[in-house]
């Protein structure tokens, strides 16, 4: 069998009871018999249909819109366009007035293909698609720029009044001293300077863009949504509508994948809310698949200018890169990945210099956001690929050269970041080793290697929450069960079990102990959600603060029923509270749950536990780190790759979730395989090309390699039992690893994603003229 | 549009819906008879995640008619439990972790059971097991969970003693 | 959405026959509708009536003899061919053009009869059929016609069949002694349709040289394409790997294929002359075997 389980549980240095076994996922009997409901199989009674419709030009003024025809089809219950609603420009970043720049429902002008300008509410899914052709809107077509260094020419087309030349954000990342490291390369090191341009990529989750809005007539909207963060659409939707965040529950117990895609507003969420507050009636909308390809936000492609300085025998000296980004027509989550990209662009190494300029250009296309990596599967495109160009010019082995300047325990990044737990030369290490006992693979084959490194949540509050990051309430019964509420959001990447690992580990109890509820606003505190890598880290503090607080609770009970020396210590493990010094000495969980709550006056325990970042520099608490290596093989008359394998070693710190982690490595790298080498999004003057799952290619089974991970194991302080980020920082290192196959086995130069056959031949050809020259 | 009766046995029991003739076999299954494990992710026939078994055979429900299913058995993913006791395949995939959004599941299931029905007492390799549910997209497992599942069924893992 | 049509469910073969001449080009022909209903979804096609021939065993059977070789009734589903034994040891290139076509649940439900109806340039079956040397039967209430299938595809999504006519049968001859027959399509994705796909099939005399071949390209133009210039010139000639090229650059020339998203003409004409080079070495070490 090609994957096998390398290590059943991982290997550590500690024998939890709970963490690091093989459990069961927590919402597996649900998944697995058809009972799981999603927003998609949400249905209320009297419940509306909802269709959208949607802009046909990229650039253009909103005239008129007539819909009295479509009032008057049969079943049609009501028509809402952008003056059905407030008009307010919202977005992500709250924090900073000019990036809320999007009205979902424009009531001036539209700025990308696809972008709805009207909602339609019927009883039937029919009626309201037939409902659109009979909307008649007038436009003023207006000039319209598609790339980002077309847009930011002075003679282009404004996209939004008073954005000078188009240009949305900034960001300028320094230390060191630059110019002069590079001084010092011109005189006797190595300097080379590369374009690189990455394509965007969809999220492509199984389950498209939905919701279910329900407004009541005692003025409460109930959504249930397809989301990554339950409380940012509670709190965007009532910033939105002009309600009381209170007077919004958003409801998300099952979510058909996120991957970054779904914790911006979008118009499923928004127009169902307007329908349904103009009718006091539920109304559903679900996106067609087309529609989720083109209207909403993608990976945000990148036009990146690498310029790398070292010294000979390979220490690292400087790095100046530019990057323009491409915007789209709204600024969203892409701002984050502007920053991220520069920032991850430096990693895993250290750079005596190291500057970063990130433009990001607003452009008639649809608004790129953020993706699984976040900028940095792109910054990694560039930079792994060019070290591994370097070291073949210098002659010097690049194993050994990504060793001598990887990061190293207690390194600080000048500035932004402050390292404590790292395993990157150990990743190293193991990579290495493998690819060598690999031998020769014979012609046209090669294995290529990425480092990366990974943040575990961003210390941010760009969003500007008054809340804790993350927080967790644990409510333990008579019966010893146990209610964990959290907000943290179970997308399918299993933190609801992560989070009923960590609190039977803290409680002393079993999985089978904690009922996890997530994913209701109206029950579950607030949590920032499920996106850039924040849950185990941020959650899973929160998570064991609670169980800490309620397990201090029962033990001082259990130290007076028990009437112990001063000096011994008390600790619950397998549901059995005892002695740490003398383990058999101690009394049932059950007896003691009991015990407690009687002397409390019949109230329950309650734990209680929060967590937000202090202090922790400019970008996150803690850092994964991992080497991946690709082996591909390449025909070279065709252009056709096949992938072999794909290993990885990888530092998480402590695993948690043992069956979890290799499902992330595993999926993390089908989805980043697919963005090194199939899937694309080309446009036409604006327009998507292909809108669908016959022409958007994503990997199947057949196409999907033999995956590996070694753990490398270190223990991060700051995360929960020492545990780091796993599954986004996994989909870094793909497309430079695929890269640097590709070059090791045929000597090509990749420097546009994705990797196709014909790109491939191009170089191919490309190399063979130089070779004759 | 005059409706035509149908009459259809799904998971071993019969059910009669009123329909429109161009009813997919999908909207009978969840909207008509309210099973709503079976998904649609695509409208091209792409995604999989309608798929049923009529039958021992797997199909895209989204692109079958419910008219041509008239006497046949349909089995959705609902159906593979007996009394609460779930089936090997069930089994398996929660032993390996061969879910995370779980929206692809239903399907994914579906194909794992009727490629199992039907290479039943044969060797099943890898390739072919890849083969078999060549047809369902997953985005989230990269499916070499789903694959040891239903590989650990072929060898037997999950027979009683 | 689909729109709304007059369902007829015929009970027999004559009866849908003259049902079809009732309703001619207002009636559609469902049979796994696997390619049908897509189309129908987008509003591409909306008939007034929809004939569903499905359920007719009578056009349903694969039958083989070693004087008249092998007949298909044309709602033989994909899986069916797939897995037949006496197809596997006969024409063991069907069965592994079927093994790839689309996935599993479509070959399951979807027919031999419907593929070559809707005539996808794409489609699998045509090409490979046509280096076999099939011929469809298609017949009306008052008559039937057989076409060679090189002769049967006109146009992208047309074929010779009338409105007022059904596909009934696929018929493949038994092949020759000393015979290979070989398929590949170029594609990302293992089921995927081709971007480009070459069918060759080679028929050697006894003292090895070539007596007879067929190299038919698949989506390299509005219907399968015999690139005869290349099939003349093999003729009379020994196993030689450079003329194997010769007559892949030819087939790279003498083709139509039209650019999209996943391949330029350059990228599509450049794989059918390899692929036609490399079938061609497979056929023909097929033969000599």
């Amino acid at each position: 069998m090609s994957s096998e389980l390398r290590y059943s549980t991982f290997k550590t240095n500690v024998k939890y009871s709970v963490i690091n076994t093989n459990v069961h996922n927590v919402d597996g009997i649900a998944k697995v018999t058809g009972r799981a409901q999603y927003t998609f199989d949400v249905t209320l009674p009297g419940m509306l249909y909802g269709k959208i419709l949607r802009s046909p030009h990229p650039h253009a003024k909103i005239i008129n819109i007539d819909y009295s025809k479509a009032l008057e089809l049969s079943g049609v219950v009501a028509v809402v366009t952008g003056k059905d609603t407030l008009g307010i420009k919202q977005g992500i970043w709250r924090r900073y007035s000019e990036l809320c720049d999007e009205q979902i429902l424009p009531l001036e002008k539209v700025r990308y293909i696809g972008e709805p300008v009207a909602a339609v509410a019927a009883v039937t899914e029919e009626i309201a698609e037939a409902a659109l052709d009979l909307i008649d809107v007038e436009y003023e077509v207006l000039p319209a720029v598609y790339e980002p260094l077309d847009a930011i020419k002075k003679e282009a087309p404004t996209i939004h009044e008073g954005v000078e030349r188009n240009v949305n954000v900034t960001r300028h990342i320094e230390w060191g001293d630059v110019d002069d490291a590079f001084a010092e390369a011109e005189k006797d090191g190595y300097i080379r300077e590369d374009w690189f341009r990455c394509s965007g990529q969809h999220h492509m989750c199984m389950e498209t863009r939905a919701a279910v809005s329900n407004y009541t007539p005692d003025g409460k909207l109930t959504v249930w949504t397809s989301t990554q963060s339950a409380y940012y659409h509670q709190a965007l939707l009532a910033g939105v509508l002009g309600m009381r965040e209170g007077d919004v529950r958003v409801i998300a117990t099952y979510v058909g994948g996120g991957f970054g895609g779904k914790f911006e507003l979008d118009a499923a969420q928004f127009c169902s809310a307007v329908l349904s507050k103009k009718l006091c009636r539920p109304v559903k909308i679900v996106f067609t698949r087309e529609e989720d390809f083109i209207a909403s936000k993608r990976r945000t492609p990148m036009f990146y200018y690498v310029r790398t300085a070292m010294k000979k025998d390979g220490t690292f000296l400087a790095r100046e890169s530019r990057m323009f980004s491409n915007g789209g027509a709204y600024t969203g989550m892409g701002a984050t990945a502007l920053y991220l990209s520069g920032f991850f662009h430096s990693f895993p190494y250290k750079w005596r210099g190291y500057r970063y300029d990130g433009y990001r250009v607003y452009t008639n296309t649809m608004p790129s956001t953020s993706m699984r990596g976040f900028g940095a599967p792109q910054a990694m495109f560039c930079s792994e690929q060019q070290i591994e160009w370097m070291c073949k010019d210098l002659g010097l082995d690049p194993f050994e050269v990504r060793r001598k300047n990887a990061h190293t325990e207690c390194y600080e990044v000048p500035g932004q970041a402050y390292i404590q737990s790292c395993g990157m030369s150990e990743c190293i290490d193991e990579i290495e080793k493998w690819a060598k006992s690999k031998g020769d693979l014979g012609p046209n084959r090669a294995i290529g290697v990425s480092s990366c490194g990974f943040m575990s949540g961003g210390i941010f509050n760009w969003f500007d929450s008054p809340y804790s990051f993350s927080s967790a309430v644990i409510t333990i019964n008579n019966d010893g069960t146990a209610e964990l509420h959290v907000g943290c959001q179970d997308i399918g990447q299993g933190s609801n079990t992560t989070m009923a690992i960590i609190a039977a580990e803290t409680l002393g109890v079993k999985v089978e102990d904690i009922k996890v509820h997530s994913g209701d606003t109206d029950h579950c505190p607030a949590d920032l959600g499920a996106w850039g890598s924040r849950q185990t880290l941020m959650a899973g503090n929160a998570v064991k603060m609670a169980c800490e607080d309620a397990k201090k609770q029962l033990l001082e009970f259990a130290y007076a029923e028990m009437g112990l020396n001063i000096v011994y210590d008390l600790d619950i493990k397998d549901r059995w509270v005892h002695v740490i010094a003398r383990p058999e000495r101690g009394m049932k969980y059950e007896d003691l749950v009991k015990k407690a709550i009687r002397a409390k006056d019949g109230q329950r325990i309650i734990g209680r536990g929060y967590y937000t970042p202090h202090r922790k520099g400019m970008i996150s608490p803690a850092y994964s780190y991992m080497m991946q290596a690709v082996d591909a093989e390449i025909d070279p008359e065709t252009g056709k790759i096949k992938i072999h394998d794909v290993m990885t070693a990888h530092d998480c710190g402590q695993p948690i979730n043992p069956l979890g982690l290799i499902g992330q490595l595993e999926g993390a790298a089908s989805m980043a395989l697919g963005y090194a080498y199939l899937e694309d999004m080309p446009m036409d003057e604006g327009k998507l090309l292909n809108p669908n799952l016959v022409d958007y290619k994503v990997i199947k089974a057949p196409e999907m390699p033999p995956t590996g991970i070694i753990d490398i194991h270190t223990y991060e302080a700051e995360g929960p039992y020492g545990a780091k980020e796993a599954g986004e920082g996994l989909t870094n290192p793909t497309a430079a690893a695929l890269g640097n196959a590709v070059f090791n086995a045929m000597g090509i130069q990749m420097k546009e994603l994705p990797i196709t056959p014909e790109r491939v031949l191009k170089a191919l050809r490309e190399k063979k003229e130089q070779e004759t020259k | 549009m005059e409706k035509r009766l149908l009459k259809l046995s799904v998971n071993g029991e019969k059910y009669e819906v009123y329909i429109n003739p161009k009813t997919l076999l999908v909207e009978v299954i969840r909207d008509h008879l309210g099973f709503t494990g079976t998904k649609r992710g695509c409208e091209t026939v792409s995604c999989g995640a309608c798929t049923v078994n009529i039958g021992d055979m797997s199909v895209k429900s989204c692109s079958v008619l419910a008219v041509q299913v008239e006497g046949l058995n349909v089995t959705t993913a609902e159906g593979l439990e007996k009394d609460g006791k779930l089936s090997d395949v069930q089994v398996a995939f929660l032993d390996q972790g061969a879910y995370q959004c779980g929206f692809c599941t239903s399907g994914m299931l579906m194909s794992a059971t009727a490629l199992l029905k039907e290479n039943e007492g044969k060797t099943l390799t890898e390739h072919q097991i890849r083969e078999g549910i060549e047809g369902n997209i997953c985005r989230c497992t990269g499916y070499n969970s789903i694959v040891r599942a239903i590989d650990a069924v072929a060898q037997g893992k999950y027979k009683e003693a | 959405m689909i729109h709304d049509f007059n369902y007829l469910k015929p009970g027999s073969l004559k009866e849908a026959l003259s049902m079809l001449a009732e309703h001619k080009d207002e009636c559609k022909v469902i049979c796994g509708g696997q390619s049908l209903l897509i189309v129908m979804r987008q509003g591409m096609v909306t008939p007034e009536y929809l004939l569903d021939i499905k359920h007719l065993e009578e056009l349903n059977y694969i039958s083989f003899d070693a004087k008249d070789g092998l007949k298909l009734g044309a709602t033989t589903t994909h899986r069916e061919i797939e897995k037949s034994d006496v197809i596997a040891k006969n024409y063991p290139v069907l069965v592994a053009m079927e093994n790839k076509l689309a996935s599993i649940q479509t070959r399951n439900w979807g027919t031999i009869g419907g593929n070559l109806a809707h005539a996808d340039p794409a489609g699998d079956p045509g090409p490979v059929l046509i280096a076999l040397k099939g011929s469809v039967k298609v017949g009306s209430a008052s008559e039937e016609r057989v076409f060679p299938l090189d002769e049967f595809f006109v146009d992208y999504f047309a074929t010779q069949k009338n409105d007022d006519e059904l596909i009934l049968e696929i018929q493949v001859p038994v092949p020759e002694p000393k015979t290979g027959t070989a398929y590949q399509k170029f594609n990302l994705l293992d089921s995927d349709m081709g971007i480009v796909a070459s069918a060759v099939s080679v028929t050697l005399n006894n003292d090895g040289t070539c007596k007879d071949a067929r190299i038919v390209l698949g989506n390299a133009g509005p219907v399968p394409i015999r690139v005869k210039r290349a099939e003349e010139l093999l003729v009379g000639k020994k196993y030689d790997e450079a003329l194997f090229a010769e007559a892949g650059k030819i087939a790279s020339e003498d083709c139509e294929p039209v650019a999209d998203i996943h391949a330029s003409e350059a990228q599509r004409r450049h794989v059918a002359g390899v692929y036609t080079k490399r079938m061609l070495k497979k056929a023909w070490e097929q033969a000599m075997a």
